[in-house]
């Protein structure tokens, strides 16, 4: 018999949870469509984050919360310098483009792993808050955990803004641009470099402060980055390639099954969860679950 | 490509001896240096064995297989289970691990072959990890406790054999193994037209449908043949290690070593996982032994992956080759340099 309270309880985290999923996945599927990278070290960024939140939150009175726009000023500017480097790699006369630029974020993953791992070890470390502990309970429906609603809030947020930046100012179109046609927008006077950097930037502050809300509501592992990476593979093919709105309903749906393998499988088994899912996806309905996207190639 | 261009008529002749000194080396490594170096030596060709298989789909055929370190498992669970479960002798085992693999490698090859670049690279990634997953809860691969596997003079062939089960058998079962897998990539990759037609289906998969390739057919035969290499592999590193854990054998950091290996050599090359593997594997036991650090390879080898494929993509092998010289570098800095013009 299926317990309709811990039923909806199981919903409303999924859904909480598929928030923070979602601003991974659009930074994700952005940074693929102006640098046409496909983006390795997506999960370790979140990994980063994790440990930043965990390095500065004592620094402030043990409060994660505080760690955020720092975190964003930091990855933005790492990610700015990275990118001219990503953009090198894959365009010049150099056999296989596509795939170095592939091994190139891989070299940058295994980078952040190992380093974390060598300067903090195996072991799990906490990112603190105080401010964000406890729930909010509404009768009748089930109890929000603040840092889950928190998350779920701060990731739609950011995502609004980084619509509004995209969609209504100049550099955002002329980012849009680049994703078009990187060649046609440096023709029309688009200083690539700079705007694929404050792409690439943009997408690695939103993940790395992700990570800061996952490691508050999960915990801070170096091994924990190769999850995320597969999460946001995960969306995009659930989303159909190149399709926005799809990354949102693929986030969600992610959450959500994250959440109910976790109670009514086992936590150990949502990948196995995910590949099945994939695998289906790609045999029925190669464009994604709504069909729109470019065919998964 | 610059400098001078070597004479091939120097070519036949001397490297000759170096062939026929390198096999006597190989061949007689165990007995000259004792069971440690016997130990060293045989982990060094297996991960050379293992880097090349993963050479295959990697860097023949142009997909970046991250779930291989899977079949390296498959391999290794299908000769414990026959012998830690069932009672086989090894060869039972080694069979079994040859026939499961053909057949999971197929079926994850059906759809997963659809995908290419990055998105063939996650799935198989997530693969892995689901079979990982997968084994610490079943029953027959003992699931959390892993398995143990007997390593008596009978459980080789079923009969007892007249020599010692021990590191020298295994040396030269993994030198055995790992010629031969050299002698297969040298045979089918670059002698066969199976060869030139992975390598166009690599190129351009349009051009070579054109030309009457059957593309799909073409990658799952190599996709199945390199997962059943590594799971050969698999199968007798399980026998030599005794215990074998689904956190052991089906870690991602198995993959992770292929991958870094066949790149850092060279992608596509024959020689390539050679260079690589051996530096690699060095690389991690120098790293242990004076830095007392387990995992400090780790950064080094990213570093070492991201300067190699933003300055010299073609490996140690292309350097060693003479494809990239100093003013390759030289220009590579000079237009990198104009990249970050951001303001």
């Amino acid at each position: 018999m299926v317990d309709l309270g811990l039923f909806t309880q199981i919903v409303i985290n999924g859904l909480l949870l598929g928030g923070i999923y979602v601003t991974i996945g659009v930074g994700f599927s952005l940074a693929f469509g102006v640098l046409e990278v496909v983006d390795f070290a997506v999960g370790e960024y979140v990994m980063v984050g994790a440990f930043m939140g965990a390095v500065l939150a004592p620094l402030f009175g043990a409060e994660g919360v505080f760690a955020i726009p720092i975190v964003l000023v930091v990855f933005f500017g790492v990610g700015a310098l990275i990118q001219p480097l990503i953009h090198h790699v894959t365009t010049g006369d150099r056999p296989h483009p596509l795939l170095m630029g592939l091994v190139f974020t891989f070299g940058l993953a295994t980078f952040l792993r190992g380093s974390v791992l060598t300067i903090f070890g195996p072991n799990n470390q906490d990112v603190p808050s105080s401010l964000l502990t406890g729930g909010v309970t509404v009768p009748g429906v089930g109890t929000f955990p603040v840092v889950r609603t928190v998350t779920a809030v701060f990731g739609v947020t950011a995502l609004l803004v980084f619509m509004y930046y995209l969609y209504r100012t100049r550099g955002g179109m002329a980012i849009r641009a680049i994703a078009e046609d990187r060649t046609n927008a440096r023709l029309m006077g688009i200083n690539i470099n700079r705007y694929q950097s404050i792409a690439y930037g943009a997408y690695a502050a939103l993940t790395g402060s992700a990570g800061v809300f996952i490691g508050m509501i999960f915990t801070a592992n170096p091994g924990m980055g190769l999850q995320y990476t597969a999460f946001a593979f995960f969306m995009v093919v659930l989303a159909g390639m190149g399709y926005l709105p799809g990354v949102i309903l693929a986030g969600i749906v992610l959450g959500l099954t994250q959440s109910f393998t976790a109670v009514y499988i086992s936590g150990n088994l949502v990948l196995l969860v995910l590949f099945a899912i994939i695998y289906v996806v790609l045999l029925v309905s190669p464009a994604g679950i709504l069909g729109k996207g470019e065919w998964a190639t | 490509m610059s400098g001078p261009v070597p004479s091939l008529d120097r070519l036949p002749g001397e490297p000759r001896y170096w062939y026929a000194g390198l096999a006597v080396l190989l061949v007689a490594w165990p007995l000259l240096f004792g069971a440690f170096w016997a130990r060293i030596g045989l982990g060094a060709l297996m991960w050379i064995g293992l880097a090349q298989s993963w050479n295959m789909i990697g860097g023949y055929a142009g997909y970046l297989d991250f779930g291989h370190g899977a079949y390296f498992g498959i391999g290794a669970f299908a000769a414990a289970v026959a012998m830690a479960q069932f009672g086989y002798p090894f060869l039972v085992g080694f069979g079994l691990a040859i026939l499961v693999s053909t057949v999971v490698a197929y079926l994850v090859a059906v759809p997963t072959l659809r995908l290419t670049g990055a998105y063939f690279a996650i799935a198989t990634w997530a693969f892995a990890e689901s079979i990982k997953q997968a084994a610490l809860v079943t029953g027959i691969t003992g699931g959390t406790f892993g398995l143990s596997l007997p390593r008596s003079p009978e459980t080789f062939i079923g009969v007892p054999v007249p020599f010692e089960i021990a590191e020298t058998f295994f040396y030269y079962a993994m030198l055995v193994l790992c010629l031969a897998t050299m002698a297969l990539t040298y045979y089918l990759f670059e002698r066969h037209e199976f060869g030139y037609r992975v390598k166009a289906l690599r190129d351009d998969q349009d051009a070579a449908e054109s030309l009457g390739i059957d593309t799909t057919r073409v990658k799952r035969q190599v996709y199945v043949l390199s997962c059943v290499v590594a799971a050969v592999f698999g199968s007798v590193h399980a026998w030599y290690i005794v215990y074998v854990h689904p956190n052991d054998v089906l870690a991602p950091i198995i993959t992770d070593r292929m991958v870094i290996m066949a790149l850092l050599g060279g992608l596509g090359t024959l020689t390539g996982p050679i260079a690589g593997g051996l530096l690699v594997f060095l690389l991690e036991r120098l790293s242990s032994v004076f830095l007392g650090s387990t995992t400090f390879y780790l950064p080094l080898i990213g570093i070492l992956i991201m300067v190699t494929v933003l300055f010299a993509p073609s490996g140690i092998i292309g350097i060693l080759r003479g494809e990239v010289d100093r003013d390759d570098v030289r220009k590579n800095v000079k237009e990198l340099g104009e990249k970050f013009d951001l303001l």
